[in-house]
């Protein structure tokens, strides 16, 4: 594939990006230290569940409302394990239960991958938000495991120290992962093993007919998508220092969910672009008198506005506006569909199942 | 989901124009906090004393003090709002504020404590922890309060008070968050507790069951979480210590609804059973108990959720005699706490006849106590609020309902009351509660049931064991 | 119908469609039926020990089902005709839940609504709220499907996605309305509040087998309308071919709309009975779309009968998953839940009754 030629378009499509990523950099000299840990860290782990959700929903057409249920798992795992307040009273290495806690999860992940592998569209969807919401009743009832008002002061490696009195290090910690989740989930769009669960996604009866295993493919993807969630989990744990069943309840899920779509569910970027949306909107609207306590329907009408009227999220906005200018003000230039062949392609609104 | 057609751009520009106004203002209202010291969103707060943007740290003859305040504006709790605020503002109320509306929620304006002007922020959580913290955080670090009240429930008070010790520089008082771990085990310094917990609300309870009614076995059934585990733990503890035995304990899910499965497994030849389950689903359980086996009320003891005149008044008739303890008398006729009581519905007339309310009860005695601890130090925060806290320390607090202290974990030693639910005779359909006695001086160790080395209440702890009786029950000396 | 020469095909060949099984499809089928054993024989020894408990829980069981089945039967009528899985259908429940209680107490008063007063809650007062909440709650789900629904038919996710979206701006508005308190809506004072079973002198409360009858009605009401009339025939016809359906000039949209507006009074009156039956609570939207959803998955989607059979097995694992776990694990009975969905799903992904797209 010959390189990419550098286009009006091309520019425009990720020039904000990276300039985003560079203001970034610079974080904790721009943002006061409450808004980098409160705003901005809690936008980069929301964005890396958001991108578990949109990896299997735009690569491999699994619509998942289970991931937040699979990043309280991993969370929930190793809150135990470690030293707390509240859970079972094991204490190990708090790298040890990290990691453990991350397997964990992704057993899981493959368990119920397999269960549900052989479902499609809307039944999936289904199946996953059942999943969610008895993994909360789970968690809500097994106090064993919930603690006593949830786990606290769960243990953390030295590295990622206090999120209040440090926030910079977690907050570097959190942009370095989203950063390798990205470009992974990219990387591995390309990769043979992406191109088949592209293609599972696109048609999974022509897949089984040229002999690949699709509900092992499924199964795979969804273990893959979990192990993203449990990255999102592990930091959500550290960046609250506790975690609670509440904090996995159906409004998170759906919080995700809404991440997503704001964002642009087909979009990887848009994962990150929804949370910073969804976390800086919170944060204002918590502050305003009118408002403030009717944050959930104000972000609901948000999510109904774009879901009715720009389905492609704000990155599918963009994408327009790309096009648009691309179109108007570029030179000649390869079209549209080749400058897009590298990014998944906007799927149908759901695989048909055989 | 395809990019749309040409005939949805006109759509889609709108929408982009909407997008872009939307993320314009808030680009404007999140300006101020791209600045390292933080916090300029002085403008979005409750309507407040007119001093403008208040300065934090050491407030020196009339600068002004910034309180922030937080109860539940979401979730289960959040109908409750109103009283926390209510009971919140009647301190400031009493020493010349005015409510700048009937929604005590609105705040009020002209605050002022010991010469200094007082500036009141909004929060709201939604009885988690995790938002409680975020809410903590952002009065804490954004809004820089010097002191903070809140929060509400009891597993958002052990995470506000862990919080706690990452901001010495700020003072935390609980609103009427009731687990008993937030002082007993957190113990965190600059942490206040001016109430009774969970656990010390079903003082006097044990006793009444054992030397009163004469149950010698007795089943308890609660909801499966934090709250009724403290409340039962409580019970345990006093019923145990004195010699009572607690042959089952029934808890049935979170969210679970159906309780009748529950009710058939509660043996028939028990003497008693004490009632944990809350809120939601007291209603639920009481009308399922009449259905499967009839009358209720010689038979059960109830927790602080009967007494709440919110819920009596949906349980109506049907657990009149029923015996119930709490932190408040709502039957009260000393002339302090007629004066709490006529004085909050004067404020706020909408939260007439909740003066009895622990929400409220809780939060008025939170701000109370930091008046009066101001009040002595003539408003000196410096060095960390080093003179406030020893005097909040040493504090006899006169409440309307008795003297509070506070023990060496900053946690509350007051009376807690025994009640009886009887028939409604004011004829305001709710069902009279009756203070049949006042037990003295709870301390939340239960005369050292309960200590930091204890496990905390949960659905086998504590152990049901004979131990040293409270100095309160008959078998302790008191009665 | 297709079902039936499957069938036969079926009966004919078992021994041998066992044998062209893999083997891991084959290990799975023995391991739940393994299980399935093992239930029926823990339940069947726990039931001789206590006879008189397991009456009880078994009725228990039964009148949830009831209760789940009116419930679900919407949920499946509007997803087995137009493909909508609707997520704001527990919205709907508890909406109607509140708007009765609401209207109960205007009428009565305040006074029977609290829990069960002395004084008289007649059959009106709860016959009215109840017939102005479902209509109430009918309507909405009409305005919500023609408004939102209909213009993006075919486009599963995005209705989906919409419907959740206003499910959750229901669930915050009906916060601030109605507040977060439990409520209980009365039932009529005529009704006894108990009646014997003539099994083992024990009695029962009244109004639970009142739902559970009001359940089996509402199950035989559908299926004589599906079976037997013509809109039930569109309906039959329409899930088995929408285009054709309207090729032949049959007004599809109408019957869309008349559809999902019997699917929306379905959850009301599923509201209102589980109000009075348990309580109306702010937490009834998600643990209704939950039910909702499982008694779906079980039964397949689309199928009357389906519902029926998952309404129960959900109902009877609630109820005796509660009694029956050995003491110090009920509050794993959730994970019973998770445990009947997994076997369900193992054999059969579509559900027991459930047909592919």
């Amino acid at each position: 594939m010959r390189p990419p030629a550098l286009t009006l378009e091309r520019a425009l499509w990720w020039g904000p990006g990276l300039a985003a990523v560079l203001v970034l950099l610079f974080g904790p000299l721009l943002f006061s230290d409450f808004y980098l840990s409160a705003v901005i860290t809690k936008a980069l782990w929301l964005g890396i569940a958001a991108a578990s959700l949109i990896f299997l929903a735009g690569y491999v057409g699994m619509v998942s409302l289970g991931q937040v249920a699979l990043y309280g798992i991993a969370g929930f795992a190793m809150a135990n394990l470690v030293t707390a307040d509240g859970g079972s009273k094991v204490a190990w290495n708090p790298w040890l239960g990290t990691f453990a806690g991350v397997l964990i999860c992704v057993g899981v992940g493959l368990f119920f991958g397999a269960i549900a592998s052989r479902s499609y569209g809307i039944y999936f969807l289904m199946i996953t938000l059942a999943f969610a919401v008895i993994t909360y009743f789970f968690f809500a009832q097994v106090t064993e495991l919930s603690g006593f008002g949830g786990v606290n002061n769960v243990e953390r490696p030295d590295i990622v120290s206090n999120p209040v009195a440090d926030p910079a290090n977690l907050f570097y910690i959190a942009l370095g992962l989203s950063a390798a989740v990205y470009l992974l989930i990219r990387y591995l769009g390309r990769t043979p093993f992406g191109l088949a669960l592209q293609g599972v996604r696109d048609d999974p009866s022509r897949m089984r007919s040229l002999g690949y295993n699709v509900p092992l493919l499924r199964m795979l993807a969804f273990g893959l998508g979990a192990l993203i969630a449990a990255v999102a989990g592990i930091l959500s744990v550290w960046w609250n220092t506790r975690i609670s069943p509440g904090s996995i309840a159906l409004p998170q899920t759906l919080d995700v969910l809404v991440i997503a779509v704001i964002g642009g569910l087909y979009r990887l970027e848009g994962a990150w672009v929804g949370a910073i949306v969804f976390a800086v909107l919170d944060n204002w609207t918590r502050g305003l008198e009118l408002v403030g306590e009717r944050f959930n329907t104000v972000i609901g009408v948000v999510f109904l506005a774009i879901v009715l009227l720009s389905p492609g999220g704000l990155m599918g906005i963009w994408e327009s506006v790309t096009d648009f200018v691309g179109r108007r003000f570029g030179g000649a230039r390869p079209g549209p569909a080749a400058a897009r062949a590298e990014e998944p392609a906007a799927a149908k609104d759901t695989p048909q199942p055989s | 989901m395809r990019v749309p057609s040409e005939g949805s751009r006109t759509r889609l520009w709108l929408l982009l124009g909407a997008l872009t106004l939307v993320l314009a203002a808030i680009a404007a209202g999140c300006g101020g906090d791209d600045e390292d010291d933080g916090g300029a969103a002085a403008e979005e707060t409750t309507p407040a004393a007119d001093t403008g943007a208040g300065d934090t740290g050491a407030a020196a003859e009339g600068e002004p003090i910034k309180i922030g305040i937080f109860s539940n504006n979401e979730g289960a709790f959040a109908p409750f709002e109103g009283q926390t605020w209510g009971g919140a503002m009647l301190p400031l109320i009493n020493r010349g504020a005015t409510p700048v509306s009937g929604d005590p929620t609105d705040g009020v304006e002209n605050a002022v404590i010991a010469g200094h002007p007082i500036e009141i922020v909004y929060g709201g959580s939604d009885s988690t922890p995790d938002k409680a913290v975020e809410e903590a955080r952002r009065l804490v670090e954004q809004e820089q309060v010097d002191i903070l009240v809140g929060p509400l429930s009891g597993s958002e008070g052990i995470a506000v008070a862990n919080y706690s010790k990452e901001q010495p520089q700020v003072t935390f008082v609980n609103g009427i968050s009731g687990a008993q771990d937030t002082t007993l085990k957190v113990r965190s310094p600059n942490f206040f507790r001016f109430h009774n917990d969970g656990t010390q609300w079903t003082a006097g309870l044990g006793d009444y069951a054992y030397n009163e009614l004469g149950w010698r076995n007795v089943v308890t059934i609660g909801d499966d979480y934090d709250f009724p585990y403290s409340q039962i733990a409580g019970f345990v503890a006093e019923f145990c210590s004195i010699g009572g035995k607690v042959t089952e304990r029934l808890w049935p899910p979170l969210g679970e609804e159906d309780y009748s499965s529950y009710i058939t497994q509660i043996p028939e030849d028990v003497d008693g059973f004490f009632m944990g389950v809350g809120g939601t689903g007291t209603v639920a359980f009481v009308k399922q108990y009449e259905q499967l086996r009839g009358n209720l009320a010689d038979r059960i003891m109830g927790g602080i959720f009967m007494t709440d005149p919110v819920i009596l008044e949906e349980l109506g008739n049907q657990v009149v005699g029923v015996v119930t303890a709490g932190m408040t008398a709502g039957d009260s006729q000393e002339p302090a706490y007629l004066e709490y009581s006529e004085g909050l519905a004067e404020a706020y007339p909408e939260l007439e006849g909740t003066a009895s309310s622990v929400f409220a009860y809780g939060y008025y005695t939170a701000m109370e106590a930091i008046a009066q601890g101001l009040e002595q130090v003539e408003g000196d925060l410096s060095d960390d609020h080093a003179a406030f806290r020893e005097a909040l320390t040493n504090l006899e607090l006169d409440a309307p309902l008795g003297t509070i202290t506070l023990d060496e974990n900053r946690q509350a030693i007051m009376d807690n009351f025994l009640q009886q639910i009887g028939e409604d005779t004011t004829g305001d359909g709710v069902p009279d509660v009756k203070t049949i006695k006042t037990i003295p001086e709870v301390d939340q160790t239960f005369a050292g049931f309960f200590s930091p080395e204890t496990p905390s209440p949960d659905r086998d702890d504590p152990k049901c064991e004979k131990a040293t009786p409270p100095p309160w029950t008959q078998q302790g000396g008191g009665g | 119908m297709s079902e039936a020469t499957a069938a036969t095909a079926a009966d004919l060949d078992w021994r041998s469609r066992i044998a062209a099984l893999p083997p891991g499809a084959l290990a799975l089928r023995i391991a739940v039926a393994v299980v399935v054993v093992f239930v029926a024989v823990w339940v069947s020894y726990k039931a001789y020990g206590d006879p008189r408990q397991f009456v009880i829980v078994g009725l228990n069981g039964l009148t949830l089902a009831g209760l789940y089945f009116v419930v679900a039967s919407g949920f499946t009528l509007i997803f087995g005709l137009m493909r909508v899985v609707n997520m704001a259908h527990g919205s709907l429940y508890m909406l109607a839940g509140f708007f009765a209680f609401e209207l109960q107490e205007r009428l009565t008063g305040g006074e029977a609504t609290s829990a069960f007063g002395t004084s008289e809650a007649g059959v009106g007062d709860w016959i009215i709220p109840l017939v102005v909440a479902c209509a109430a709650v009918g309507v909405i789900g009409l305005v919500m499907q023609q408004v939102f629904l209909r213009w993006n038919q075919g486009q599963d996710l995005r209705q989906a996605l919409i419907t959740i979206a206003i499910s959750i701006i229901i669930a915050d508005q009906s916060l601030a309305h109605f507040g977060g308190i439990a409520e209980a809506i009365a039932e009529p004072t005529v009704f006894p509040d108990s009646v014997s079973i003539f099994v083992y002198d024990l009695s029962y409360p009244f109004f639970r087998i009142f739902v559970l009858l009001v359940a089996i009605a509402v199950g035989l009401g559908l299926w004589a309308v599906i079976m037997r009339t013509r809109f039930g025939m569109i309906i039959r016809a329409g899930v088995d071919d929408r285009q054709m359906v309207s090729a032949l000039g049959i007004n599809i949209q109408l019957v869309f709309a008349a559809a999902f507006l019997l699917g929306a009074v379905l959850a009301g009156l599923g509201g209102v009975l589980g109000g009075t039956m348990i309580s109306v609570d702010k937490a009834n939207d998600t643990q209704y779309l939950l039910i909702s959803l499982i008694v779906v998955i079980i039964g397949g989607m689309g199928s009357l009968a389906g519902a029926a059979i998952g309404a129960l097995a959900l109902g009877l694992v609630d109820s005796f998953g509660d009694v029956y776990l050995p003491a110090g694990y009920t509050n794993y009975s959730v994970l019973l839940v998770f445990a009947l969905l997994v076997l369900v799903l193992a054999v059969r992904p579509l559900g027991l009754f459930g047909r592919p797209a």
